[in-house]
């Protein structure tokens, strides 16, 4: 086991950071802590870290109990939002510094440390930056730099805060990729903090979507998109469809009974609908209860929004499909919905 | 966490023992260096009593003293205050070439000993200096009279406002005055109405320290002055001749007029600096 | 820049020597006018004086002027002593920015307003105060010599002290806002790679606050090797081993010797120019490799 997290809790003056938060980070395994900004993600990722102590709650680090612990003694490595890489010393001596911190009965020979700086510096394809400064480095270099620091300790697990938060759409692309790469070759529990849902469903074994200092929910990307544990859970990942609906005995009635689907959920009476976009299907009918109000294309994708007795649905299909159907603005349509999850309504 | 203080980040914090003797240490040090000589120039000063003190004060060359610091600062700093406002306003609002060249040779005065500053006149009006003669034959004394010491004491104060104005005009920008004087506004109105309400705080900062500098100057009013008593001693040279003639009272006495203007001084940049914090160049900038 | 958007930056070329960026705002002769005639004639106008008059001497005579063992011992003992008094500040002004931007205390504000006092305080009143408490018979000065038997008024180490004094701002001036604008996140990253508290100074913050830290340095001896009021009184004046510089100045115009006072100031200016130049160049060096 790599980390257990029980009953974690932590204030700062009146704001609720974190509240009872129980959570196991599995051996081996890249986990993502998913979340919109001020739900406590960093600040959970901080105390694993120790770079903060909860007010309550206890941290097992490989079943030893770490919340007493210095940072310098949990053997975590830590990846910064902005990197923090140390400005007036070179990517050789960034790489370097935390195994030349260590006390003297411990510290490697000189040339044993540069031996395992270059090889890091390979790994993360920097080896010809050795001599340069931070501030003559790109973004993405940076990172790697930051990445690279952080694996020269060895930790036992790698946390990262925002890891590509500050890089740009297509160099982020390419890391992410990377670092999968880099996770599945070196098999080193980490963690990492993101508030972007693509990039947790793309890269993580496990996502842990957070919201207001509590976990929603933990499981795969394809568990947490397909079955949202709460309404929050179905908003933030992905986009997605909210009508009202009744439920009566596993069918759930939506625009006014016009529509009748079967939803799995133990709810019943007045509710809340949640329909992903592209789980609407959509085929021309003059009879149909839908109205064509508006289509946008994005790239190969065809959004459609559809009024519904009163409300919007909007669907999603590919555009060659849009045009072979032949459905257009004005036009009215039948509905068809493949899965719904209803919830009680707030 | 945005705006979290140091203080919560739990690593970064040194042990209690530590922090206390570093804090101690540091207020030891200010202690003794600034504290203890602030405080002996109060208690010198009322060694005899009240009385003393006072007596002190009221003799006729310290009153003359007061008098010409007051006339030379009175003079010098207004005068340093129309060319601070003169210069960072062509600093500030305008784009040429030289402009560098000049804030440098404006900052000037800072790095020149003020036994030059008060020299470099010397040589240039003094008896056997290069305007000497010219100046004897006209009947104009300069050196040892009131136009070297308002000249010594301008060279040294010369930066203080122009240095607190340029940088702050600099960050205001030109869109303000631009957008006056499309509406019709004459220059002159557009100084008035519009940029000065925009750094009045950092104007009168500058004067602040200007002021001080003035009425506190020693090395350079030292030689063009002369040290003639009653009539070309300024506060500070006036503690020195009481000093050096074993007077300590009367010295502290004179000396304790100049520390609490100092003191007043620092009480009124430290509001304004709490204060309009935001609208001051220096605090901006951080010192 | 906003005048850009108002007008072409075409280059006028009027009077042959100003080349301006067109505006609409009024004001630039004027202004312009008026602040390089004042400065001439406040500061450019009499140092150059200053230069002629030191010229006049020839190599020979400002040889002969400035190589003699009093003139030698008296930059000797200002420049050394200004070495010195900047490098406790180094030290201490570290100390104090330190606890001042860090640590919280009660009566913390006051005190961060009160180092400016030797800024505010004329040099004349700080030097007979010192005098006062570093003379055998002052508060300080009766214990030292008491407990440890050392004199410290009317020495080099007077002088010193005089030197702390009046430098003293600068350090803690510079070092301060660097230090609040420092990232925590460094000082975490050392954290988690296993530096100790000390480590993390000595390798992270340290270098990270040496740019400043120089400049203070630098600004403080600047300061001290000018200095004149506080450094008389406490000095004892004694020529070749508590005499200054500036001293010596005001000595030889005293006695009429302008030639040789002007080759001793322009010395000093000269050394003191050399000095901010390096320093500009050392500090333009580090930005361009650190700059974020």
């Amino acid at each position: 086991m790599g980390l257990r997290l029980s009953g974690i809790s932590k204030r700062f003056g009146d704001y609720q950071a974190l509240d009872t938060v129980d959570l196991e980070v599995r051996t081996g395994e890249l986990l993502a802590l998913l979340g919109p900004s001020g739900s406590g993600k960093t600040t959970l990722l901080r105390i694993m870290a120790g770079l903060e102590q909860p007010d309550t709650g206890s941290l097992q680090l490989h079943g030893e109990e770490a919340l007493g612990l210095k940072p310098r003694e949990r053997g975590v490595g830590f990846v910064f939002q902005h990197y923090a890489l140390f400005r007036h010393m070179t990517v050789l001596d960034n790489v370097a510094f935390g195994l030349k911190v260590r006390p003297r009965g411990e510290r490697l020979p000189n040339a044993e440390i540069r031996r395992r700086v270059e090889e890091l510096l390979r790994l993360v394809q920097l080896a010809p930056f050795a001599d340069r400064y931070p501030a003559q480095l790109s973004g993405g270099q940076r990172q790697r730099v930051a990445l690279a620091r952080a694996l020269a300790i060895e930790p036992k697990v790698l946390l990262l805060d925002e890891p590509f938060g500050a890089l740009d759409a297509k160099v982020r692309k390419e890391l992410r990729r990377w670092l999968r790469g880099l996770h599945d070759e070196m098999h080193i529990t980490s963690v990492f903090v993101t508030h972007d849902q693509e990039e947790a469903l793309e890269l993580a074994d496990r996502v842990v979507v957070m919201s207001q200092g509590r976990i929603e929910q933990v499981g795969t990307p394809a568990e947490v998109y397909d079955n949202p544990a709460s309404t929050f859970v179905y908003e933030f990942l992905g986009q997605v469809n909210r009508l009202d609906c009744v439920v009566d005995g596993g069918i759930a009635a939506l625009a006014g009974g016009a529509l009748r689907v079967a939803t799995g959920d133990p709810v019943q009476g007045p509710a809340v609908a949640f329909i992903r976009p592209h789980d609407v299907t959509l085929s021309p009918d003059p009879e149909g209860p839908g109205n064509v109000l508006g289509v946008v294309t994005v790239g190969p994708q065809a959004r459609i929004e559809v009024g519904l007795a009163g409300q919007i649905l909007e669907a999603e299909m590919p555009r060659d499909r849009l045009a072979q159907i032949g459905l257009r603005l004005g036009h009215r349509c039948a509905v068809q919905i493949e899965r719904v999850r209803a919830f009680p309504r707030v | 966490m945005p705006g979290e203080a140091h203080a919560s980040r739990s690593t970064l914090v040194e042990p209690l023992w530590l922090r206390a003797a570093l804090i101690v240490a540091a207020l030891a040090f200010l202690g003794l260096f600034l504290l203890l000589p602030l405080t002996v120039v109060f208690v010198e000063a009322l060694k005899r009593g009240v009385g003393a003190y006072w007596n002190a004060l009221q003799e006729p060359d310290a009153l003359s003293a007061i008098k010409l610091t007051l006339m030379t600062a009175g003079i010098a700093v207004p005068l340093n205050l129309l060319f601070g406002v003169c210069a960072s306003w062509c600093i500030a609002k305008f784009d040429f070439h030289g402009k560098h060249l000049l804030i440098t040779l404006i900052d000037l005065p800072f790095s020149v000993s003020p036994v030059i500053s008060g020299m470099v006149y010397v040589l240039l009006f003094g008896l056997n200096g290069l305007l000497g003669p010219w100046l004897r034959e006209h009947d104009v004394q300069i050196i040892f009279a009131l136009p070297g010491l308002v000249l010594a004491t301008i060279f040294v104060t010369f930066p203080f406002v122009a240095r607190e104005l340029i940088p702050l005009m600099q960050e205001q920008g030109t869109e303000e005055e631009e957008a006056a004087i499309v509406l019709g506004a004459s220059g002159w109105q557009t100084f008035w109405r519009v940029t000065l309400p925009n750094i009045k705080w950092g104007l009168l900062y500058g004067v602040l320290l200007c002021n001080a500098r003035a009425m506190g100057e020693f090395g350079a009013v030292s030689v063009v002055s002369g040290h003639i008593r009653g009539e070309t001693n300024t506060m500070p040279l006036h503690v020195e001749i009481l000093y050096n003639e074993y007077n300590f009272v009367a010295a502290f006495a004179v000396a304790s007029v100049l520390a609490l203007l100092a003191l007043v001084t620092l009480a009124a940049k430290t509001v304004l600096e709490w204060r309009f914090g935001h609208e001051l160049a220096a605090t901006r900038r951080g010192g | 820049m906003s005048a850009v958007s108002l007008a072409e930056p075409v280059p006028l070329h009027r009077g042959g020597t100003v080349l301006m960026r067109p505006t609409i705002i009024p004001g630039f002769r004027l202004t312009l006018g008026i602040t390089v005639t004042y400065l001439s004639v406040i500061v450019l106008l009499p140092l150059a004086a200053l230069a002629v008059k030191a010229a006049g001497l020839g190599f020979g005579g400002l040889w002969t002027a400035l190589a003699t063992e009093r003139v030698l011992s008296a930059f000797k003992v200002s420049f050394g002593l200004s070495l010195v008094g900047a490098a406790v500040n180094a030290v201490a002004g570290l100390l104090v920015a330190w606890v001042l931007v860090r640590y919280r205390f009660p009566g913390k504000r006051i005190i961060d307003a009160f180092v400016d006092l030797p800024f505010a305080l004329p040099t004349a009143v700080a030097g007979i105060a010192l005098t006062a408490l570093y003379a055998p018979n002052g508060w300080v000065g009766a214990l030292l010599k008491d407990w440890f038997g050392m004199k410290v008024a009317f020495t080099p180490l007077g002088i010193a002290i005089a030197l702390t004094f009046i430098g003293l701002p600068f350090v803690v001036r510079t070092v301060e806002p660097v230090l609040q604008d420092l990232p925590p996140e460094e000082e975490e990253a050392a954290a988690c790679l296993g530096a100790s508290r000390w480590q993390t100074f000595r390798h992270v913050i340290l270098p990270a606050l040496m740019p400043a830290l120089l400049t203070g340095f630098a600004l403080a001896f600047a300061r001290g090797v000018g200095e004149y009021g506080s450094v008389i009184f406490i000095a004892g004046n004694m020529p070749g081993v508590t005499e200054i510089a500036p001293l010596l100045i005001v000595i030889k115009l005293e006695q009429y010797d302008f030639a040789g006072a002007a080759a001793v100031g322009m010395l000093m200016l000269l050394v003191s120019f050399a000095m901010l130049l390096v320093l500009n160049l050392l500090q333009a060096w580090m930005r361009r490799r650190h700059a974020r």
